[in-house]
């Protein structure tokens, strides 16, 4: 290692010095030693502790809980509560990534365009992102209720009103609603950048050999942008599979337990029935496949790019 | 549309064309037909349907902000009977006045301790990262590479899915339920971010500065903090606004390490306390929700530009 930094002339020219290079070293650590002391403390302990507590009957309070050994690991996979909740949350996160980032494109293809009007509309598009989940989903659940903003208009229109939140299906299918409704803005906003990353050249090029607008979109204009669709899919994913703040506002689970996300069973629940080991089990659950949901959607995208370009 | 006529296209295109152009289309009236002119027909069918797209986009976006606001200031009947409307004559300040002086929830208490909190997570935040980010920018070996990819990896942790094991932390160092515990945690939380964009951007910042400061006798961390720290303006302005919307924002973290015993609410924390038990009781519901996303709201029209802009750099460097 010396032998190539020393190659380097920068580096010969501060081995002049050398104590002042000493110094230096030991700055760095010092410039270092904080965040990664917050963050193993903040992050990393509790990470390897979850796997810990998982093995474990954690109440919350105890500072020595027994060892439980894989029972909760066991239990989780016959616990039906859990299996509910695992299939809504990937129903969730599947149906809601691919909306909300289909309604994401379409309309940033439609006001791509600078103009004023266009940047008016992304400002409208865009502004729930800045708005807490928790009040977008009460808003919601004021509109959406059975006496709700939306029901009394349907009501007073001699309609008999909808079950927005109070049938299991029609819950899930809102809670999807409310999703798009607060996400695709953000989407929108990261694919208008990537559209403005095509050069207006290559576009032209397409349109003079005869692509129709189907055409260019297909050939030129997702594949230039595909990496913006792979940053927008996974961190939809990854933000809708740890859903929880607009499940408690909105529906609170309900009803029946038909929107109980996993991060949902896992706060409100285990927390409530001090049932802290369990809700660690679900929680190394949820972190791994999180994980490997977002590695695995990296890795295909690099995969395809690679074969594109091959 | 305005260079339409003249790429008058070659005959390549005359497969395609007909392939595109729904059948429908075809006996349209005279038009001196060619490949050009279908196309330009299609064009204008495409941004026939954009208009009432956008318009029926925009109003799903707008209606409920409409809601939410003329709501606030309608009694429970008004409410109830025509939610939608704007009866001039009979809007009362009452639910907003009561909102604000509800003895469970102090709003304006709330908005200082939330505010507050952003401060102090903004400033650590800063105070952490940016050294570490400089030393990794900096380095060459794969030590550095190792670093930032573990910060980087903390994004994909769900923070929901820490809170069990970090209120073991918290509770193991005698911080849980106080301000540092929660800052601590949250700070943390903001490293992957403000690591990944701090070190992309001072590798931009050309290496020379560093050695002429190093050449006029300046050491590491005065080269950082005079020279480096004050050209990363722009994306401490980035960070910032990110951090500050996702403090302000977030409900899980101090609902859970705050608890309802510290008498400490947030906005959100304090919403939830003040609308979860009264969630059909409207005249409650709308004034609440209106306080509590004003800030917020207020805090984009005017910082609009630099929130979408900060965003945008920043996911786009990812």
């Amino acid at each position: 290692m010396s032998l190539s930094t020393t190659a380097r002339p920068v580096r010969a020219l501060r081995d002049l010095f050398a104590t002042a290079r000493g110094r230096d070293r030991l700055t760095g650590l010092v410039m270092t030693v904080p965040a990664v002391v917050l963050f193993a403390i903040m992050m990393i302990v509790p990470l390897v502790l979850s796997g810990y507590l998982s093995l474990t009957d954690w109440d919350g309070y105890t500072a020595h809980p027994a060892m439980v050994g894989l029972d909760h690991y066991r239990s989780l996979l016959h616990d039906p509560e859990v299996r509910q909740a695992a299939w809504i949350t990937g129903v969730l996160a599947v149906v809601g990534t691919i909306a909300v980032n289909a309604v994401g494109l379409a309309l940033a293809l439609a006001i791509s365009a600078p103009s004023r009007t266009n940047t008016l509309l992304r400002t409208v598009f865009f502004y729930p992102y800045v708005i807490s989940a928790l009040i977008i989903g009460f808003l919601w659940s004021a509109l959406l209720s059975t006496n709700g903003a939306v029901n009394s208009a349907l009501r007073a229109a001699g309609h008999a009103g909808l079950p927005f939140l109070s049938q299991p299906g029609w819950a899930l299918a809102s809670l999807i609603g409310v999703v798009v409704w607060s996400g695709f803005g953000f989407t929108l906003v990261l694919y208008i950048a990537g559209l403005h990353t095509v050069p207006a050249s290559l576009l032209e090029a397409a349109r003079i050999d005869g692509a129709g607008r189907s055409r260019i979109l297909r050939s030129v204009t997702l594949p230039m942008i595909a990496p913006v669709v792979t940053v927008n899919v996974v961190l939809t994913l990854v933000t809708l599979l740890r859903s929880y703040d607009l499940v408690l506002s909105l529906t609170g689970g309900g009803p029946a337990g038909s929107t109980e996300t996993a991060a949902y069973l896992i706060l409100a629940q285990s927390f409530q029935d001090n049932a802290l080991g369990y809700g660690s089990a679900q929680s190394m659950v949820l972190t791994v496949v999180t994980g490997i949901a977002a590695l695995a959607i990296t890795f295909l995208r690099r995969r395809a790019d690679e074969r594109a370009g091959a | 549309m305005v260079a339409e006529p003249t790429t008058g296209p070659p005959l390549a295109s005359r497969g395609v064309a007909p392939v595109i152009v729904p059948a429908a289309d075809l006996p349209q009236p005279a038009s001196p037909t060619g490949p050009g002119r279908r196309r330009h027909h299609m064009l204008s069918k495409a941004s026939f349907w954009r208009l009432p797209m956008l318009l029926l986009a925009a109003s799903f976006m707008v209606i409920p902000l409409w809601l939410l606001v003329v709501n606030a200031f309608k009694s429970e009947q008004d409410v109830r009977e025509a939610p939608f409307g704007l009866p001039l004559g009979r809007l009362t300040l009452a639910p907003l006045r009561a909102a604000l002086t509800d003895p469970d929830f102090d709003v304006v208490r709330a908005y200082a301790i939330t505010l507050l909190f952003v401060l102090l997570v903004n400033v650590l935040s800063l105070v952490v990262s940016a050294p570490v980010s400089f030393v990794i920018a900096r380095g060459t070996t794969r030590w550095h590479t190792a670093l930032l990819l573990l910060f980087v990896a903390g994004t994909f942790v769900p923070s929901q899915v820490l809170l069990i094991p970090v209120v073991y932390v918290l509770k193991y160092l005698g911080l849980m339920g106080t301000v540092t515990g929660f800052v601590l945690f949250e700070t943390a939380l903001t490293l992957p971010v403000s690591v990944f964009l701090y070190s992309a951007y001072i590798r931009t910042i050309p290496r020379e500065l560093d050695q002429a400061a190093a050449v006029d006798g300046l050491g590491r961390l005065r080269t950082f903090h005079l020279v480096v720290l004050p050209l990363m303006r722009p994306i401490v302005a980035t960070a910032v606004i990110l951090h500050s919307l996702s403090v302000w924002n977030d409900f899980a973290n101090p609902q859970i390490i705050l608890g309802p015993g510290s008498g400490l609410y947030t906005v959100t924390t304090g919403v939830y306390a003040a609308v979860g038990k009264y969630s059909t009781h409207y005249e409650v519901v709308f004034p609440n929700l209106l306080l509590a996303v004003a800030p917020a709201l207020a805090f984009f029209a005017i910082m609009q530009r630099h929130i979408i802009g900060g965003l945008t750099s920043g996911a786009m460097k990812g």
